[in-house]
This record gives C-alpha cells, structure tokens and sequence, in this order.
C-alpha cells in the first residue's frame, strides 16, 4: 500500500514569510492633518482683566459643554491607545512573518499612537468650540482606528496564527506518517489511517490558502475618512476576511480531529489525546 | 677588587648565563615535543534539526512522549486562534458611534 508522502500533501503550504510580507499595508490616516492645522487658538492671558479676575487660558474661556466634550475626547483617544498598545504587542508575537514587515506594522501603529497624543495634548489645548469640535470629530473620522486600523492587525494576527498552527500540525502529521509507516510494516491495517492522514493534510492547505486569503481581502484598505461608499466596502471586505478565517479555524478543528483518529488507531499512548472544542 | 669577589662574580655571571641557555632550551635534554594541537575538529553537530516551534519536540523524534508533547503545544495554539477569532469578530462587529456635542 502506497502512502502518500506527507510532504507531498501539504506540498502547497507555503512559507509564510513569503506569503504575508508583500501585502498587508496599514493605511495611514490623514489626521496628522488635522493635528498640524493652524488652529484658532486664544493666545494665554494671564493678566488680570478690567473685572479684576485672573484669566488663565483654558479654565476661563471653557464652557461646561467644552469641558465635557474634553474629557469625552480625552477618554476616547485613551482607549483607542490602549486597544493599539495591545494590537502592537500581538504584532510582536507573530511568527510566520518576516522581521521586516513586522517592524513596519508596528511603526504603523506607533505612528498612530504619536498621532492621538499629539491630538490629545492639542484638544486639551483648545479654547475655541469650534476647533474643538474639529479636533473631537476627527477621533473618529480620520483616526480611523477601531473601523480600520485595528481590524487589519487582528486579521493579519489571526491568519498568522492559523499558519503557525497549520506549520506545526504539518510537522506532527509527518510524525504521525512515519508512525503509520512502521505500524503497516508490523501487519497492522492502516487503510483508515492512511485516510485520515490525507485528510488532515488537506485540510491543513486549505486553512494556510483561507488564512491567505483572508490578509489579502484587507491589506489594501483605505481609510474611509467619513465616506459612505468607501465605509460599507472596508465592512464588506473586513466581513469575508472573518469568514475566510472561520473557515482556516474549521479546517484546523478537523485536521486535530484526524490526528485524534490517527492516535487511536495506533494505540499511542498519550495524555492529551481528545479533541479541545473550539468554536 | 679581591681575587675572592672576582670568583664571586665570575660564577654569578657563568650561572646565570647557563640558567639562561637552560631557560631557552639549548641545554636541555630531548626536546619535548611540541604538544599536539588542541584544536581539534568540534564534534559533529547533532544532525540540522530545525528550532522547534511553540514548543514543539524535535521534528525527528516520533516517540509516544514527542508526540504528546507536540499535541499539547498544538492545543495550546488552538486556544490562541479562538482568543485571536474573537479579538477579529469584536473588530468586524464594532459599529460606530456618532459624536456628540
């Protein structure tokens, strides 16, 4: 009986070094723009006026709506730099990816992280409601953060980690091939084996193809900076990349499956042997 | 100069000349030999097995205990891609919110 090499089944999974470095490119925003724009900002009075009371810039000429509007922004931006701190950490812990493009992702991200604090220091700055309100409006509109950003990382982290899994499960089932080897030369019948096997390989491309897909579906996306059209696209785009990782996940649960099946029919003796659930 | 102190002399420098031809080697007896060269070729290297991944035992070892070892590591990975799916599923349903003032 011929057993297909495992080598030969998994011959498409790719290096995945070559696969995602050209092309996730997180799309700058344009909201240093905003940042850098001349701002019609009160010039600091600290002199006493003809009322007799002490006008220090901010404090005094702030309404209370202002304030609020502050603190909201102050409170938004935070978050957002905490949900970037944590993207960049997980950038950090990719594997399958090359230095290079690694160290461009996370100069990305810290390029937006520089970009909200300079923003942050310029809102807690603004005396005039309407450049407030500027400043305030473009959190959202040209930090695209949450709506683009941080959608791109977590797909790039997701599909670098179904090709890490897809990788070592490649080597297991190289394992498990040399064991079915041996097993069929002891007269033991390993035609549900040498099945299982198959499958699993299969199984294993399609996930690394799928994690594939799914970066390039959202590397190119581009801010929307408030536009409709541009918006439901990068939704659009950013849904089949969740679709195309859920089915890599799919394919990785039923390849662990085959190497559950593969282990009982050789009787190894191991502890962890059952299948983990996962969704 | 006493005749004394001239013999003193003379033996200091005779001495010391000899403990000189001895140090470099002219009187002493067989040459050593020179001592075999220490820089022996390193040992062969285990064979090139690549750095295991994640935890991973050795890509060559197909023993009931490698094998377990490899399940585990690939489990554990398995509940990383559920924590990575849910971080991307949260990103892809987030929906805006429209500031206010």
């Amino acid at each position: 009986m011929n057993i297909k090499t495992f080598s030969q089944i998994c011959a498409s999974l790719l290096v995945f070094g070559t696969m995602l470095s050209p092309v996730l490119v997180v799309a700058q925003t344009d909201g240093s723009a905003d940042v850098n724009a001349a701002a019609a900002v009160r010039a600091t009075d600290t002199g006493t006026t003809d009322a007799g009371v002490s006008a220090t810039a901010t404090a005094s000429v702030r309404t209370k709506a202002m304030t609020t509007a502050v603190t909201r922004a102050d409170k938004e931006i935070a978050r957002r730099i905490a949900s970037l701190d944590d993207a960049n950490a997980r950038v950090q812990a990719m594997q399958q990816v090359t230095p290079a493009f690694k160290t461009s992702l996370s100069a990305a991200i810290q390029a937006q992280i520089a970009a909200l604090t300079t923003l942050q220091t310029k809102i807690d700055a603004d005396t005039d409601l309407a450049t407030l309100k500027t400043d305030v409006q473009s959190v959202t509109k040209s930090y695209r953060i949450y709506a683009l950003v941080l959608p791109q990382v977590r797909i790039a982290a997701a599909a670098d980690r179904a090709v890490t899994l897809a990788t070592m499960m490649n080597t297991l089932g190289a394992k498990l091939q040399a064991r079915i080897a041996s097993a069929g030369s002891a007269g033991l019948d390993t035609t549900a084996l040498s099945a299982a096997l198959e499958d699993m390989g299969t199984k294993l491309s399609d996930a690394s193809s799928q994690a594939q897909a799914a970066v390039s579906a959202t590397a190119s996306l581009v801010p929307d900076n408030g536009d409709k059209t541009v918006m439901a696209s990068n939704a659009a785009a950013f849904k089949t990349a969740r679709k195309d990782l859920q089915t890599a996940q799919q394919n990785l649960v039923a390849a662990r499956k085959d190497v559950t099946a593969i282990l009982k029919g050789l009787k190894v003796s191991t502890t962890a042997t059952t299948t983990n659930t996962v969704q | 100069m006493s005749t004394a102190i001239k013999w003193v002399i003379a033996i200091i420098i005779i001495a010391g000349g000899a403990w000189l031809l001895w140090w470099s080697g002219w009187l002493g007896g067989i040459q050593q030999p020179a001592p075999e060269s220490t820089t022996t070729a390193p040992a062969e290297a285990t064979s090139n097995t690549p750095p295991t991944l994640n935890g991973m035992s050795s890509a060559s070892d197909t023993s009931d205990v490698a094998v377990a070892q490899d399940i585990a590591a690939v489990d554990s990975q398995m509940q990383g891609l559920v924590s990575d799916s849910a971080s991307v599923d949260a990103s892809v349903s987030d929906t805006p919110v429209t500031q206010s003032y």
